[in-house]
């Protein structure tokens, strides 16, 4: 058995199976893994996501050192304000993705499961070389971290805090008080949803806060959400899942984060996806939706007119769609918008089409 | 809740189950196979024709998270698959011992069909 959350008991109680996942033992489901996806699409779900990392960056230079090692200019995020971004080497690949909020005077950021040591150890290389005035410290084990998702999030959250829901913006993030326990309040998620994320710590606050979540949220009917679920509305909204869409060392160029390069700023990294950018010759994430039948799954290769071009990153059968979706790295200048691939499963060709993110436009529920 | 078991099937050590039906056998999968899988979205079936033997590949079955292999319990010719399954997977899991079978085999060697547990057998490994 792995790690396991603060919260495992409460989750046996609410009847999870679990998984492994990055040396951590975390539910994958609680009741069906469709149910949860369409319970967050249509309702709100709410998740225990300990198995995500948290560190504090603090000093002067604390600001400076993100900048440094992300592709993002951290001064421009204010005190409140969190933003999407990504570690980079030397060679422009990317070493975690991640969001840093800036609470106060300090930026806490969110490494993915597992990856709590490398990238503070790789953020206190850089402190030395650079001679930053920061500090790094991994606090993953004393934090537990609920995400609440769904339409009706802001709604159930609102009757359990004494912040006003409807004045944090998207991306803002705020100290707040859930169920009488103090924590830190985003307004974000992974699931392309009107949502919240929840830092608590100690993890008696987190017991706390889940159970009363579940509590109010009961007469819209709040689900316990699992890991199966988390992975497949992420991938419905495109969003990158690190040990998946970085396999293997991928530059944000390759991963579809254009949008989140900030190049007014000097990073490590910068020269190499500079030079990449330049040069135009690299395999791009590219979504793919099936119209033959066959579920993709990582790892198939998509071929095009009988010629390997690529490899599935991600795949599985979307719950709000009911057809086969992939994101996949394909070869630059084959295919574009509307294509026909074929992605090859179990030794068989199955038709998808070359389609725009995200699979699942934005309030997909009011249009069901 | 308990997995249903029923007495007038066999079964396998890899959760498949039999009945047979003189020269030929139905083949599906337990209530206890498909609540581990849970929701099943996609059943890749052979073709009818094909010969198969006991402890190959039969089909291969999905649910959103995973894929899984089922195998062959018994050797023989492939009849008839459910065609069903193509457009609504999902009745493995609602009704895996009747509208949920997944092939019908005419059997190439009936002694197979001994080794095979009996519903006693199968319950001890649930």
């Amino acid at each position: 058995m792995g790690i396991t959350s603060p919260l495992h008991e409460l989750h046996e109680e609410l009847g999870a199976t679990f998984t492994e996942f990055a040396g951590f033992t975390m539910p994958v489901q609680f009741s069906s893994i469709k149910d949860e996806h369409l319970c967050v699409r249509k309702g709100v779900g709410i998740f225990d996501v300990s198995h995500m990392s948290n560190v504090w960056i603090s000093g002067k230079d604390a600001a400076a050192l993100l900048s440094k090692t992300t592709i993002e200019d951290a001064s421009r995020f204010g005190s409140g304000k969190s933003q999407y971004t990504a570690l980079t080497k030397e060679d422009g690949t990317v070493i975690d993705d991640t969001i840093f909020m800036h609470v106060d005077d300090k930026y806490m950021i969110i490494p993915n499961a597992g990856m709590a040591e490398p990238v503070t150890n790789w953020l206190k290389k850089q402190v030395d070389a650079f001679g930053f005035d920061a500090q790094v410290e991994n606090v993953s084990r004393d934090y537990t971290i609920i995400a609440v998702q769904g339409p009706l999030s802001q709604k159930i959250l609102q009757k359990v805090t004494d912040v006003d829901l409807s004045k944090v913006g998207f991306f803002a993030c705020t100290h707040a008080t859930i169920a009488g326990k103090k924590c830190i309040l985003s307004h974000t998620g992974y699931t392309g949803e009107l949502g919240f994320e929840l830092q608590v710590n100690p993890a008696e606050n987190a017991k706390v806060i889940f159970e009363e979540l579940m509590k109010v949220g009961k007469e819209v009917n709040i689900k316990p959400i699992g890991l199966g679920a988390r992975d497949t509305l992420r991938l419905e909204k495109c969003f990158l899942l690190a040990g998946n869409e970085f396999e293997g060392g991928r530059t944000p160029l390759e991963a579809n984060l254009s949008w989140a390069m900030h190049w007014d700023h000097d990073f490590i990294g910068k020269e190499a996806l500079l030079k990449q950018k330049e040069n135009g010759d690299y395999q791009r994430l590219t979504c793919l939706q099936c119209t033959g039948r066959g579920i993709p799954r990582h790892g198939m290769k998509v071929e095009h007119s009988g010629k390997e071009i690529g490899v599935v990153s991600s795949g599985s059968m979307s719950p709000c769609l009911k057809t086969g979706i992939a994101m996949a790295y394909l070869d630059p200048g084959v295919v574009s918008l509307g294509d026909t691939v074929d992605i090859m499963i179990r030794g068989k060709s199955s038709e998808a089409e070359v389609v725009k993110p995200p699979f699942v436009k934005k309030d997909w529920a009011k249009t069901q | 809740m308990a997995d249903e078991v029923r007495e007038d099937l066999k079964y396998t050590e890899t959760h498949e189950w039999v009945e047979v039906k003189g020269k030929t056998a139905i083949v599906g999968i337990t209530d206890h196979a498909q609540s581990e899988l849970t929701d099943i979205v996609f059943a890749e079936l052979p073709e009818a024709g094909k010969e198969i033997t006991k402890g190959d590949e039969l089909c291969v079955v999905e649910s959103v998270k995973s894929v899984s292999e089922i195998y062959a319990p018994i050797s023989g010719t492939i009849k008839k698959v459910n065609e069903n399954l193509e457009d609504t997977p999902e009745i493995i899991n609602d009704d895996p011992y009747d509208d949920g079978w997944l092939v019908e085999i005419e059997l190439s060697n009936k002694d197979e069909v001994d080794a095979l547990l009996d519903a006693d057998a199968y319950k001890k490994l649930l």
